[in-house]
């Protein structure tokens, strides 16, 4: 057993508004820079939509993650993008590498055109001009071009995960009454088995051993582009003006002082939760070469339960601490994703297994308008799922790798929460009932209402368990903070600019 | 002057500063080490563009390095007809595959206004050094053929004599100006490595194939140091496989090296025969050792040397002797029954020209196929060599020692009314200073 913590996050998309502030938090931290402009290391999806870069979910393009290779009976992990005898001819030239377009031309506008225009019978207009060349241009795509299903024919109808739906379905979700949509807000899922790090051919890609953060050493970055077609989620960005990769960093100076990444720390809905997983490093290979079904509970295999004295002796030797194995025992992420297993991974089928999850939104049609009344429908306690307004497939073609019938469980016990409290505040639901709910959405009373307690209520110490982080254990205990200075934490502090 | 500046100085400055200013750039901007790719802002020009250029040039470059590295092992290989043919074939394939992707890449940043946004003039230099450099190998390839077999014996010794500090640009010297500038352009080119782009030739991720797909690194000092120590017990398990191998191969190759020893020492010797052979053949290397010393040291010490009487002297057999530059050259009864002295070292490359003359009054240099016309020293129209072979100047002394015919300045002859039977041909040591 080889004990590992790593600082993971759970997204609960029931409560995502789709405001975008964590995004615009995020790029005013990190990525308002020339040459980083186009970059959104966090950004919110709507969906049925194609995202952002245009349809990063279609890996027959893009060739992002891992496939599973079967040789000799023996089933092997390997990158779908390249292999290792032709990563160097890619050096040249990366054929799965998406270009500016499949992003956006970033601009701004002229907006000093506003005090300077003569006197005149119009009114003055600031143009847009691209922030890549300073010309002129015409605004074609944005990075939520299609948000809120803004033209849908023409991006929502472009899913991928819509493959997963029959005609019928497809024709009953884009009818215009019925249309319904998710908000999906993504940033790096710094993955277990990262397939940007194992694709970089400098070697500047890393996971760091105390939290699990995928970081880029920019140093070490010879900008071969690799990683931005290895990384399925499209999480990592070329920056056109340094000629490096760069991605999200989970604002680990943040973390080291204590505070949370600042999308997580900005989110009006708090749909985000951030804690340690304890996982075994040595079962993550394996893990990953199961069917796609069975990848969700292969992966939660993987994760050790921190209440286990046998793991936290383990952890120990390990060099783990006790007060990162106290915040293991704290962690929302392991009541999310193990105790309650509510949380589930984003197209776990790319075999990164990435260590953000999303609880799925329940959108199902509860009742109905007749005669100008709106009715509850409880004749059938779970029917609503059935009849949800995003089909259950397309769901589980997002977080499941098809497996329908996890997305159903989550469902079902989201939905028999919401009867349980309902029956304690409203009285209007029979006790027998709710108990046979909850029973079959498989839970307790105890378990139900602590859901309830971590969904709706839980205070910022409850969101974010940050265990008390490197900075104090990366400066050596023995030597004064003074002279380690520039050796640990944010020590690189040369402005970036292009390279001859 | 201008030679010794380009061959021999400008090497030196340009690896010393290509070295220098790397490593210097390397250790106080790392940062700015990177392959620069434009991919993302235009991919189209590039596809066409550096796929081609790279391969090409890579294989072209391999192809420099490898004739340089094994000149006698190329130069054997290259004598074999096909396998030149091959070799220039596919030099001059791959170079002009480099000129299209290179043109293709040049066409993009001059047009691209993406592009554009992150062009240097830097940039823009390199790619006008590189399009001189292969137009002219280009050039050189198809002017003077079959560099690949003449290049083994004449560049690589330069090259050689650079490494081994001793350097010697005799070797390019005598090289056609277009070579030269190629040279010349060789060392520009090393020279702007570190203030450019071009720095990412430094960075060819070979160590990627051999890496272990996942990268862990621990900030936590303790932790980083629990993990190498895990990585050391896994490369001792490694070391000791490895070791374990290594022995038994060892003692394999061991028991070999022993038994010839013991052969060597105890074995049965050589019979009388091969003894002599082994001797005659260290003789033989002594002797041509003594007689290139004494010819050397012949020239030094006297004005005239005798090459035979002029009866001696054949019109279609010439005789073969060695100027005082240590040169060969070929010496002939001309028309007029006075001595011909011309030299047989081929203008072209530097082959000894053959002693035999065609009925057209012809002399041919095997090497490449020129023919020299005898009289004037004048290669045919169409051959490889350009110049014509220089005639030396002779004189003819008769038994007392005294002068009695000479070539003038101008090739004319310049006789005493005296009997030429009995006389011997001397050449002089230089033009001017025969009293």
């Amino acid at each position: 057993m080889d004990v590992r913590a790593h600082v993971s996050m759970v997204f609960h998309l029931d409560k995502c508004i789709g405001c975008h502030t964590c995004s615009v938090a995020c790029k005013n931290v990190w990525t308002d820079r020339p040459g980083a402009e186009y970059m959104w290391w966090n950004n919110v999806e709507t969906k049925p939509g194609t995202g952002f870069p245009t349809k990063w979910e279609d890996q027959e393009s893009y060739q992002g993650g891992w496939k599973l290779t079967g040789k000799n009976g023996k089933r092997e992990l390997e990158l779908r993008c390249q292999s290792k005898a032709d990563s160097l001819l890619r050096l040249f030239y990366n054929p799965n590498q998406p270009g500016l377009d499949e992003y956006y031309e970033p601009w701004t506008y002229t907006y000093q055109d506003l005090f300077d225009a003569e006197e005149g019978d119009d009114q003055p207009t600031a143009r847009p001009v691209s922030l890549v060349t300073g010309e002129y241009m015409d605004i074609e795509a944005g990075p939520n071009w299609d948000d809120d299903l803004s033209g849908s024919p023409i991006y929502a109808a472009n899913d991928p995960n819509l493959d997963a739906l029959s005609a019928e379905e497809r024709a009953q979700l884009f009818e215009v009454e019925r249309v319904s949509m998710m908000y999906l807000p993504r940033i790096c899922n710094h993955c277990a088995n990262p397939s940007c790090v194992a694709s970089c051919p400098s070697g500047a890609l890393y996971k760091r051993g105390e939290d699990g953060i995928v970081l880029i050493n920019q140093e070490k970055c010879r900008g071969w582009r690799a990683c931005v077609s290895a990384c399925p989620y499209k999480k990592i960005y070329y920056n056109w003006k340094t000629g490096k990769s760069e991605k999200c960093i989970l604002c680990y100076p943040r973390l080291e002082t204590g505070q949370p990444p600042a999308c997580f720390h900005s989110c009006v809905g708090r749909i985000r939760y951030m804690g340690v997983l304890l996982y075994d490093a040595e079962r993550v290979p394996d893990a990953m070469k199961v069917e796609d079904s069975a990848l969700v509970e292969a992966q939660r295999n993987t994760f050790l339960n921190p209440f286990d004295e046998k793991v936290c002796e383990a952890a120990r030797q390990n060099g783990i601490s006790e007060e990162y194995l106290d915040s293991a025992r704290r962690s929302p992420v392991w009541k999310y994703v193990c105790e309650w297993k509510l949380a589930l991974p984003l197209h776990v089928e790319y075999r990164t297994m990435p260590m953000l999850f999303y609880v799925p939104p329940l959108l199902p049609v509860m009742g109905k308008q007749s005669s100008g009344l709106y009715e509850n429908q409880v004749d059938s306690f779970f029917s609503g799922i059935d009849a949800a307004r995003l089909p259950v497939r397309y769901l589980a073609s997002l977080f499941s790798a098809g497996n329908e019938q996890i997305v159903d469980k989550v469902l079902k016990k989201m939905m028999a929460v919401r009867y349980f409290k309902r029956s304690q505040e409203l009285s209007d639901v029979d006790p027998d009932l709710v108990r046979a709910i909850l029973r079959e959405a498989e839970t307790t009373p105890a378990e139900a209402e602590e859901i309830y307690a971590m969904t709706a209520l839980p205070t910022v110490y409850e969101r974010f368990v940050l265990p008390p982080i490197q900075r104090e254990e990366a400066i050596e205990g023995t030597c004064a903070p003074d002279s380690c200075k520039g050796e640990s934490g944010i020590g690189f502090v040369q402005i970036a600019k292009r390279g001859a | 002057m201008i030679d010794s500046l380009l061959f021999v100085a400008l090497p030196y400055v340009a690896v010393a500063l290509c070295v220098v200013a790397s490593v210097f750039r390397y250790r106080s901007d790392r940062y700015s080490y990177s392959a620069m790719s434009s991919q993302f802002l235009e991919h189209r020009g590039l596809q066409w563009g550096s796929a081609p250029w790279h391969v090409g040039i890579i294989l072209i470059l391999a192809g420099h390095i490898a004739i340089f590295l094994f000149p006698r092992l190329s130069a054997s290989l290259l004598s074999v007809r096909p396998v030149l043919l091959v070799i220039e074939g596919a030099g001059i394939a791959f170079s002009v595959l480099c000129v299209a992707g290179l043109l293709v890449l040049i066409t993009r940043r001059l047009t691209s206004a993406r592009v554009q946004a992150v062009t240097s003039t830097m940039d823009l230099i390199v790619l006008a050094v590189l399009l001189v450099q292969v137009v002219l190998g280009i050039a050189v390839a198809v002017h003077y053929r079959w560099g690949a077999a003449w290049g083994a014996s004449t560049l690589a010794p330069y090259l050689r004599s650079l490494v081994r500090l001793q350097p010697d640009s005799s070797f390019v010297t005598d090289m056609p100006m277009l070579v030269k500038v190629h040279i010349v352009g060789a060392w520009v080119f090393i020279a702007l490595i570190p203030f450019s782009r071009l720095v990412h030739i430094f960075s060819i991720p070979l160590s990627y194939l051999a890496r272990a797909p996942q990268l862990v690194i621990w900030s936590n000092l303790r932790r980083a140091e629990r993990a190498l120590a895990m990585k050391v017990a896994h490369s001792r398990r490694l070391f000791v496989r490895g070791a374990a191998a290594t022995v038994s191969g060892g003692v394999l190759l061991g028991a070999g090296v022993l038994d010839k020893l013991a052969r060597f020492f105890h074995g049965p010797a050589l019979s009388d025969s091969q003894q002599a052979e082994v001797m005659e053949s260290r003789l033989e290397r002594i002797k041509s050792t003594v007689e290139q010393r004494e010819l050397e040291l012949e020239r030094l010490k006297s004005d005239f040397i005798r090459i035979g009487t002029l009866e001696e002297l054949d019109s279609k057999k010439g005789r073969y002797f060695t100027d005082y530059e240590m040169r060969p050259a070929l010496a002939f009864r001309g028309d007029d029954g006075m001595p011909l002295l011309i030299s047989a070292k081929c203008t072209h490359l530097g082959c000894t020209v053959a002693s035999d003359v065609s009925d057209d009054g012809k002399i041919l240099c095997p090497c490449h196929i020129s023919w020299f016309d005898v009289r004037t020293g004048a290669p045919d129209p169409g051959s490889p060599a350009r110049a014509p072979l220089p005639h030396l100047d002779w004189v003819l002394m008769n038994s007392e020692g005294a002068i009695v015919a000479r070539r003038m300045p101008d090739g004319g002859t310049a006789k005493e009314e005296a009997d030429l039977a009995g006389t011997s041909v001397y050449i002089a040591k230089r033009r001017g200073e025969v009293a």
